[in-house]
């Protein structure tokens, strides 16, 4: 009698433990359709940016080179650190058929610096330029 | 006794449990959560939006820069207009004043030395926000 009563609770508690852990499955799953849907996963940047807030609303496409300028206005392109000579003649081999190049600023940068950026661009033939920006807190 | 033994259900409930661990769900929650995790450390929510920079071309300088409003940003956070200091309201109404009469005027925006960028994206924005197509950005005299 004890060991028949002992059968019963070992396999209801088993059920029961599987049973309270599908909800969390569950949960879990959503999670992970979410982030995959919702998070776009990106490239890890070399510098740490926070980008300047605007109300822009021109959203972007990711068809660009991105130049990266961080705070204290060192340059990348693609992971690379350059200087602003060596600018130009890395974007040339980049640069698809668009033209097109976003440069990713930290707001803390100097405007001027980012001035330059623009001018050596233009030098080197880019025909679209365009400054990433987040849009700003309501 | 062993009659009424023999009519419980009691051999449902014992092999039930032998057949559903049959497929271990651990292993499956654990690449789950891997998958989860990695997600949620590798996607970006930033809500990313563009500025078009317009620059004139290269060598343009503001004294050159014919019929265009210039307008300076300093590094002390004060604006000027053609030389002319001036806060953010009373920018706004000369530009907006300037810009209905020509509703294509062109503005070059200045940001001296030590100006950070948030600073000019402010201005910027304030000047598309009141009209303004064509604003451009330039810089003092290249070194």
């Amino acid at each position: 009698m004890s060991r028949f009563s002992f059968d019963v609770s070992a396999s209801g508690g088993a059920q029961d433990e599987d049973d309270r852990i599908l909800p969390l499955i569950n949960v879990v799953f959503l999670l992970l359709i979410f982030f995959m849907i919702v998070g776009s996963v990106s490239q890890v940047d070399p510098f740490d940016i926070e980008p300047p807030a605007s109300d822009a609303r021109e959203t972007v496409g990711d068809d660009a080179v991105v130049v990266h300028v961080d705070a204290g206005g060192r340059l990348s392109v693609d992971g690379h650190v350059l200087d602003l000579a060596q600018l130009a003649s890395g974007l040339s081999a980049r640069l698809g058929r668009g033209g097109m190049v976003h440069i990713k600023a930290d707001q803390g940068v100097e405007a001027i610096r980012v001035v330059a950026v623009l001018e050596t661009l233009r030098g080197a033939g880019v025909q679209q330029v365009r400054l990433l920006t987040v849009q700003r807190p309501a | 006794m062993t009659p009424g033994f023999t009519s419980t259900p009691s051999p449902l409930p014992v092999e039930r449990p032998r057949s559903r661990s049959f497929v271990s769900l651990t292993p499956l929650i654990d690449v789950v959560f891997i998958l989860l995790v990695f997600f949620m450390l590798a996607s970006s929510f930033l809500d990313w939006r563009a500025i078009e920079l317009a620059a004139p071309q290269s060598g343009t300088t503001a004294s050159s820069a014919e019929g265009a409003l210039l307008v300076e940003v300093r590094a002390d956070g004060t604006l000027r207009l053609s030389g002319e200091a001036l806060d953010m309201g009373a920018l706004a109404s000369r530009v907006s004043r300037r810009l209905a009469q020509r509703p294509d005027q062109a503005i070059v925006l200045e940001p001296q030395a030590g100006v950070a960028l948030q600073a000019a994206v402010d201005v910027l924005d304030r000047l598309v926000a009141l009209g303004a197509k064509d604003v451009s950005l330039i810089r003092d005299s290249p070194q």
